[in-house]
């Protein structure tokens, strides 16, 4: 590991080249585009170009009404479309004061976890595709699919979901789903160890990430860094428990917090990350309450003046949406903060004087999914 | 007097072009190009519970030079179109295009009376000889594409098409 | 160090009242009830809100001259910058800015806005206090034409590169 400060000899503009990183490249998981100036193999200045994908949900949000945005929330990010279903309906609800029967809350507790579940394989298979491993995508996409198939069952879609209502859900959990799910829990378990054995304490991957991409705490809040990459730098910061929001106060879970800082800091609090979910979705099944799901919404909604703010806690990091209404049938203005524009908005400081290939393991790290960069 | 030696079962013969139509159709290399959701149930399609590589077509090649399918997943909005263009252009011919997914063919939701962003297909920019509607399609959508593409070139269908219960 | 919310109150108290120019606060009912919007009624600059209404706690009014003040206070008070985002209020003729702040290590939201007119939209730019305003300003001008003076580059970050229009303007048509 090389600190940024300690290479003046390797900074001579004159003797860098630029290096084009994307649009289309496998390692940026999608349409990110990075301008590297590099010299030789490290780099000195990464300047991420994003807005590839962006597709202006938030001018959507003001030409539709406030129901009609709800399958967009799906499609920002889309591997945890569950939990910016949540913050969306959060935020009308707590304009609105509709009232959400607990069993929802509850549901909405499962299928958050299980959601963030899936996101964290998916993260993992491409994080590992990055470093050269094929192989875990395979285990990673079949444990996936069990967790589709029950979120499927549900919600009625395999990635997109639309699932949470404003006030409730549209529609209720069936004994095939908690048996479904607990089976799963089942699995799930050994197999984590599994990949513990398999992957994390793999000498390869070791030396690949410890040390690599330091981003320190104070970082992390200057740019408003959340998610696993604050929690990967000793900060145990999670919305779920310092804003909680939902039923999530009635349930016994860590916040795995890793101060070492580095890549493998943020690949730990994943992982970990994993086992915690299935702990909270064990205790929620355990503690399902009976009654209906939906809880009383009027026809045509028209929320108060004013602007309203709901975070969660989505697999990526802080989610917030900030809405503004005037008292119309559609929003004034929606503004959605996404975790992964803050946590990529640090790459260019956080990669100075690293060598390509750690750079590339660092932006794996931070787990982007680029249309929640661009929106 | 000599027996004569029966070849009609192993030698056949068929025009070249049928020959190289059927090669073309069981091994399509598909170029690496994930733009949105789309592109995730495009891995999970490589993945071991759909495995696209029983139809030949797992080879996910990153360069343009070296693919003969561009699986176009995701929307296109008007500052990737050029680089979309680009390898289009950079891909050899013979080459073919599947669009998949509703942005991709029309937009899909993302049009909008005010959207300036995305283009509203992307076959305003080259020809796409395969449709596959969906938000996301299932991972069985595309290798139903892929069964159409197949038919596209050789003139034959490799399954036959599974009727949904009625 | 974790910072109570009276003593926050106080701290911006102080801030606005040393401030050479008065608070912007608009007064809803003197201002033209326009077509399209009402702004939200915005009684005193500082403000506690109820958390379980709003989704945060403290709502700061400031002139647009004061936000970096204003984020130097919350820098010193150990938040962390979550958002800055625009909202143009076409029928005042103004556009806010509003910055959102979150606590890394207490519950606290800090919500902090100021207002400038349409036909003028600049604001000083606080990524010196806070570096990862950076992209959130070249967003907001991105979108709401909002000038942050100061900012090292104002060119499109997710509009093409070539991109004039301004498209979270209420008068925008593709």
């Amino acid at each position: 590991m090389i600190a940024s400060n300690d290479i003046p000899s390797r900074t001579n503009p004159q003797e860098t080249f630029v290096l084009n990183l994307g649009p289309q490249h496998p390692a940026t998981h999608g349409v990110l585009r990075i301008k590297m100036t590099m010299n030789g193999e490290y780099v000195i200045r990464a300047e991420p170009v994003i807005g590839y994908i962006h597709r202006m949900h938030e001018k959507m949000g003001e030409n539709r009404t406030w129901a009609q945005f709800l399958p967009n929330t799906g499609r920002i990010d889309y591997l945890s479309a569950l939990h910016y279903n949540h913050a969306f309906v959060g935020a009308v609800e707590r304009a609105a004061q509709i009232e959400v029967p607990r069993r929802a809350e509850y549901i909405r507790v499962i299928t958050s976890e299980l959601n963030r579940i899936s996101s964290h394989l998916v993260w993992w298979s491409a994080f590992l595709l990055d470093l050269g491993g094929l192989t875990p995508l395979l285990y990673a996409f079949d444990d996936r699919e069990k967790i589709l198939d029950l979120l499927e069952g549900v919600t009625g879609s395999r990635l997109t979901y639309c699932y949470f209502r404003f006030g409730g859900l549209c529609n209720d959990i069936d004994d095939e789903f908690i048996q479904g799910t607990r089976t799963f829990i089942a699995q799930m378990r050994p197999r984590l160890k599994m990949y513990r054995e398999l992957v994390t304490d793999n000498i390869i991957l070791r030396k690949r990430l410890e040390g690599i991409g330091p981003i320190s705490a104070e970082m992390c809040r200057k740019y408003g860094a959340t998610g696993p990459v604050i929690r990967g730098s000793g900060v145990a910061y999670d919305v779920r428990k310092s804003e909680p929001y939902s039923v999530y106060p009635e349930f016994a879970f860590e916040i795995p917090v890793f101060p070492e800082s580095d890549s493998m800091a943020r690949y730990l609090v994943r992982m970990e990350e994993m086992a915690q979910s299935l702990r909270i979705i064990e205790q929620a099944l355990g503690k399902l309450p009976p009654g209906p799901v939906m809880g009383k919404v009027p026809r045509v909604l028209k929320l108060p003046p004013g602007d309203y703010c709901y975070a969660v806690e989505a697999a990526r990091g802080r989610f917030l949406v900030r809405t503004v209404s005037d008292h119309k049938e559609f929003p004034y203005r929606v503004k959605l903060r996404t975790p992964s524009f803050s946590n990529l908005s640090l790459y260019e400081e956080a990669c100075k004087g690293m060598m390509l290939p750690d750079a590339l393991a660092l932006l794996g790290s931070l787990d982007l999914v680029i249309p929640d960069i661009d929106r | 007097m000599e027996a004569l030696v029966d070849t009609s079962q192993i030698v056949k013969f068929a025009k070249l072009d049928d020959l190289l139509a059927l090669s073309r159709a069981n091994s399509l290399w598909p170029l690496t190009f994930g733009l949105a959701c789309c592109a995730i149930e495009m891995m999970a399609a490589g993945g071991p519970r759909f495995d696209i590589s029983r139809f030949g077509a797992e080879v996910f090649r990153p360069s343009p030079r070296q693919a003969d399918v561009m699986i176009v997943a995701g929307t296109v909005n008007k500052k990737i179109a050029p680089a979309v263009r680009t390898l289009y252009d950079q891909m050899l011919e013979p080459k073919w295009v599947i669009a998949m997914g509703n942005c991709a063919i029309s937009g899909g939701p993302f049009v909008f009376p005010g959207q300036y962003a995305v283009v509203e297909g992307v076959d305003q920019l080259f020809p796409v000889d395969v449709y596959i509607p969906g938000c996301p399609p299932r991972p069985e959508a595309l290798i139903e594409g892929i069964l159409a593409l197949e038919q596209k070139l050789t003139g034959k269908r490799r399954w036959p098409v599974v009727k949904p219960p009625q | 160090m974790i910072p109570s919310l009276e003593q926050l109150s106080d701290q911006f108290t102080r801030l606005i009242r040393l401030g050479a120019v008065a608070p912007n606060v608009q007064d809803s009912a003197a201002a033209s009830p326009g077509p399209t919007a009402t702004p939200p009624p915005s009684p005193g600059p500082v403000q506690p809100v109820d958390y379980s209404l709003k989704g945060y706690h403290l709502d700061i009014t400031v002139p647009p001259g004061q936000v970096i003040l204003a984020a130097e206070i919350l820098d010193k008070n150990g938040f962390g910058l979550d958002a800055i985002t625009g909202v143009d209020w076409i029928a005042q003729d103004e556009m806010e800015v509003v910055y959102d702040y979150f606590h890394p290590l207490s519950p606290l939201r800090v919500v902090v806005r100021a207002r400038v007119p349409r036909s003028h939209p600049e604001i000083p730019t606080i990524y010196k206090v806070f570096p990862g305003a950076n992209w959130h300003e070249r967003e907001t001008h991105d979108f709401f034409g909002i000038r942050f003076l100061g900012h090292p580059d104002l060119t499109p970050l997710l509009l093409p590169e070539d991109a004039d229009y301004h498209p979270l303007r209420k008068d925008f048509n593709a």
